[in-house]
């Protein structure tokens, strides 16, 4: 299943049009000496310092630190939750600064995914409810939403439970539909924050293999973690301290 | 028998011609004016006033303005403007005697009596009833309790009171339902580890009983507010002096004596439907 | 799903607390609703009532209410100059005093009673059996309640003895036939009134002060109308006071039914205010409860607006429901609250303090729906300015 628009860039170097016309490079993020400061009462608090990166379409990322070293402020900043206080930001070749709040809700709705370390599925939905909620905001005709939730529900291996609330699944089965709601509108990147923090090895495993396929199926991914193992399936390997890519390595 | 004062009140609506007179003078009988007929008509003490009690202005009489009082509050005549003059009585006498009326025959509907000690109201109604055949005497105490149309007022507040309860009821019932939800994990997980469930409910009824209790103050608190607000903007809206509201030591026992038990019973009630579920159900997310 | 959808899964999701915010509007709705119908219940009613009886001027001495200041002189001859006005179909005099009917009752049965003179054949009661009193006889006209507990019927002869004035009065007294049992539109639940004419009147009262009436009651010609009539009265006898209906329930509103008006619109704000806050407190705490989920939802691209507009129905369904569960709950109050008012001394059996017209119903609608939009403005504020990512933060440190 293609979790992806048709008209997905190849890994590397293709240029292309961004909202304007203008023919950009083929990245999907672009960050450029990037910042985010927080004011506190005791004084600003710098979470992210001068953080320049690169996304390509298919890239499969894991940022790894130690505890409050600024991961999940630059995935939140990656994925346009957060405007950096410093810096350019393109997304696609879009300024995300400049965007309004409307039109950056509108670019994480159709263009990025996220998954949460603690799910934050809708109680009182069921799972094929939740997964055709991002869609019905997007303006997906029924029929077609009906459709995509089916074969959502069917790549990640959980038609049997479409009916179920999150409180009757596991919760390797919510991240599982936390992952297909991701995917609803077949965006290019994929940001996952902790995605395996509350479950166990196994069940850990299994969401990673499954993110791995979401991957090689063409969706860029961005996963924040502690946990090694999970890193090491990715092709770039980053790591943060104070607010800093302290390195990059490239995984075997 | 205590000292009696006889007054008269002649309430001045339509038939009495007043003017106010430039005539100086010193041995015309004086009369006392209410501050709602000062004000609109202008009059102050000293004035010279003409009082007649036929329209046509026959039998007029000046009289001198002594002084401005306020009329005692009447429920009765809320929202009139009470345009009174206060006569000596044989002054009123002379002034509504029919021509052929011999002095001394008249008669007045009422006679207010003030006695030295208030105690002895009944003893002493009992005493003229007794005295004089064809004359009834009361006390004033208890006379507006008996009177119609505040019976009927009464009971309507009532009525009014109980349905404010009937929703404050509801809206204590969601609040404290809320209030334990918010602490469902907690309660869950002291479940879980072992401590009894009449423990619990022991923590969540002191707990509602101490929400109870700092509720009512705050809410007697602000009822003592409120009422200062309200009798001020009646009393300015209606030019009176009359009382709307009055939050008495009984009406604040009972108010406490309500809401205590409601809240604590509330706080129980949302209890014990959390609590009705496994630990291991409410500890988890 | 839209907003209404997903407001109404929100609160089926919680449905104690949302069946106790339902019920609670309910109840100050219902409140609020009877406040509305009091508002202007009772100018309504009375108006009702004396339209009924078919005049609509009255006639008086001086400005005080009929029965409460000086008696109109020359009565008869005046009912009868202001009848021939082209502006006018009758007019009838009316005299009010009290009397001891000496039958049924151990000691006999107090009543009220009135003496009439019509320019024409019409009286301001209505005769259920019987027949009315002839002119020129010593006949009365009994209610109901008098004819029961004097034990009267239409032929019956009674003595009565008249009460004229306030001061004490030794009257004999004097031989009425019954010709009909009446129904009069002041009457009290349990009064008991007597009417006879004018003249009998003036005769049980010991034959002075013939000729005089505490009010003379008008029936404006329909081509004419009451403003025509006041206005054509009052240029015939400037002496006198012509009110028409209108203006003796505007009389009637600035006096004893103020009470009514204030305590309506205290008990109104009262109940708007409260209705506010259990709706405002409900929502922000079931939105401080799901602000994981909240965050999360914008994260995933939903709009400031869209999630502004979930909460928004959350407070319309609220608030709909128990305004909807409030019109029935409310008539069934008004109509035990009227019971209770009734008891009043005094009050005409037909006179009601709670009347439905549709403006009070719109009027509630619009409260509501003014209560539903204040009442969601802090929870509103609250989504709107929330910060997604300190609050996805805080949720996993949480």
């Amino acid at each position: 299943m293609n979790t992806t628009e048709s008209r997905t860039e190849p890994r590397t170097g293709t240029r292309t049009e961004n909202s304007e016309g203008r023919m950009v490079n083929g990245r999907i993020v672009e960050a450029t000496h990037i910042s985010r400061i927080f004011p506190m009462p005791a004084g600003p608090v710098t979470a992210v310092a001068d953080v320049t990166l690169e996304i390509a379409p298919a890239d499969h990322i894991a940022i790894r630190g130690p505890s409050g070293c600024g991961k999940s402020t630059l995935l939140h900043m990656l994925g346009c939750v957060e405007p950096p206080t410093a810096g350019t930001l393109l997304f696609r070749g879009d300024d995300v600064t400049t965007l309004s709040d409307r039109k950056r809700s509108l670019l994480r709705l159709r263009q990025i995914g996220f998954v949460f370390q603690r799910f934050f599925l809708l109680p009182m939905l069921t799972a094929a409810e939740n997964i055709e909620l991002p869609q019905s905001e997007a303006k997906v005709p029924k029929a077609e939403r009906r459709q995509r939730t089916k074969e959502l529900l069917e790549y990640v291996g959980l038609t049997a439970r479409a009916d179920h609330r999150p409180s009757e699944l596991s919760g390797g089965e919510m991240q599982r539909v936390a992952i297909a709601r991701a995917l609803a509108n077949k965006p290019g990147l994929l940001l996952a924050d902790e995605p395996t923090g509350e479950l166990d090895r196994a069940t850990g495993e299994q969401i990673a293999s499954l993110l791995d396929r979401v991957n090689a199926d063409g969706t860029a991914l961005v996963i924040v973690t502690h946990d090694p193992a999970l890193a090491e399936r990715s092709t770039r390997i980053l790591s943060m301290r104070d607010g800093r890519i302290d390195s990059e390595a490239a995984s075997i | 028998m205590g000292k009696v004062w006889v007054r008269c009140v002649v309430a001045l609506i339509g038939a009495a011609v007043i003017t106010a007179a430039a005539v100086r003078a010193e041995d015309t009988p004086s009369v006392l004016i209410s501050r709602q007929l000062s004000e609109t008509e202008h009059l102050s003490v000293g004035d010279v006033i003409r009082l007649s009690t036929s329209d046509d202005g026959r039998n007029v009489r000046p009289f001198r303005i002594a002084g401005v009082y306020e009329p005692t509050p009447d429920p009765a005549k809320l929202g009139a403007v009470i345009r009174e003059v206060q006569l000596h009585l044989p002054d009123l006498l002379a002034l509504t005697r029919e021509p052929g009326t011999p002095s001394g025959s008249e008669y007045v509907q009422t006679i207010n009596v003030a006695l030295v000690d208030p105690n002895d109201a009944a003893v002493f109604s009992r005493d003229v009833r007794a005295r004089m055949p064809g004359i009834d005497a009361q006390p004033a105490a208890g006379a507006a309790e008996s009177t119609g149309p505040f019976i009927v007022l009464r009971r309507f507040h009532l009525a009014i009171a109980i349905v404010t309860i009937v929703a404050s009821t509801v809206f204590l019932l969601a609040l404290t339902i809320m209030l334990v939800d918010e602490r469902r994990a907690t309660v869950g997980v002291l479940r879980l580890i072992g401590l009894p469930t009449g423990r619990i409910v022991t923590q969540l009824f002191l707990e509602g009983v101490l929400i109870a209790v700092v509720g009512s103050v705050f809410g007697l608190a602000l009822s003592l507010l409120s009422e200062g607000i309200i009798n001020r903007f009646f009393q300015w809206r209606y030019d009176t002096a009359l009382v709307f509201v009055r939050v008495t030591p009984q009406v604040a026992a009972i108010c406490v004596a309500i809401a205590v038990p409601l809240g604590v019973s509330a706080t129980v009630i949302a209890s014990w439907a959390l609590l009705r579920r496994s630990g291991l159900r409410l500890a988890r997310r | 799903m839209n907003a209404v959808g997903f407001a109404w899964r929100s609160l089926v999701r919680q449905p104690a607390r949302a069946a106790l915010g339902v019920l609670g509007v309910a109840a100050v709705g219902a409140l609020l609703f009877d406040m509305l119908l009091l508002s202007n219940g009772l100018v309504i009613s009375m108006r009702g009532l004396l339209d009924s009886t078919g005049f609509d001027l009255r006639v008086t001495a001086t400005d005080a209410l009929p029965g409460q200041g000086p008696l109109v002189p020359n009565a008869i001859d005046r009912t009868h100059d202001i009848a021939r006005l082209a502006s006018v179909r009758s007019a009838v005099a009316l005299r009010f005093a009290n009397a001891l009917v000496l039958a049924g009752e151990p000691r006999g049965v107090y009543t009220s009673l009135q003496g009439v003179a019509a320019s024409g054949p019409s009286h301001p009661w209505t005769i259920l059996r019987g027949r009315d009193i002839a002119p020129d006889r010593a006949e009365i006209v009994v209610n109901e309640n008098t004819a029961t507990r004097a034990r009267l019927t239409p032929g019956s002869r009674v003595m009565l003895r008249a009460s004229c004035n306030d001061g004490p009065e030794a009257l004999p007294p004097v031989p009425f036939d019954v010709s009909g049992i009446a129904q009069f539109p002041f009457d009290t639940p349990n009064g008991t009134t007597v009417a006879m004419s004018l003249e009998m009147l003036a005769r049980a009262c010991g034959g002075n002060e013939s000729n005089q009436a505490d009010v003379i009651m008008v029936a404006s010609q329909e081509s004419a109308g009451p403003s025509v009539a006041v206005a054509d009265v009052a240029r015939l006898l400037p002496e006198l006071h012509v009110m028409s209906n209108a203006e003796a329930v505007n009389r009637f509103e600035r006096g004893g039914f103020t009470y009514f008006r204030q305590i309506s619109t205290v008990l109104t704000a009262v109940t708007l205010s409260f209705a506010v806050l259990l709706i405002t407190v409900l929502l922000t705490v079931s939105i401080n409860q799901r602000l994981g989920e909240i965050a999360a939802l914008r994260a995933l691209g939903f709009s400031r607006w869209r999630v502004v507009a979930d909460v928004f129905c959350e407070s319309v369904l609220i608030v709909g429901g128990g305004g909807l569960l409030s019109l029935p709950a409310g008539g069934l109050l008004a109509l035990a609250l009227d019971r209770i008012l009734k008891r009043i001394p005094g009050i005409p059996a037909d006179v009601h303090f709670f009347v439905f017209e549709p403006s009070a119903l719109q009027v509630h609608v619009l409260l509501l729906a003014g209560t539903a939009v204040v009442a969601a403005l802090y929870p509103i504020r609250v989504v709107a300015s929330l910060p997604i990512a300190a609050t996805l933060r805080d949720e996993v440190v949480g």
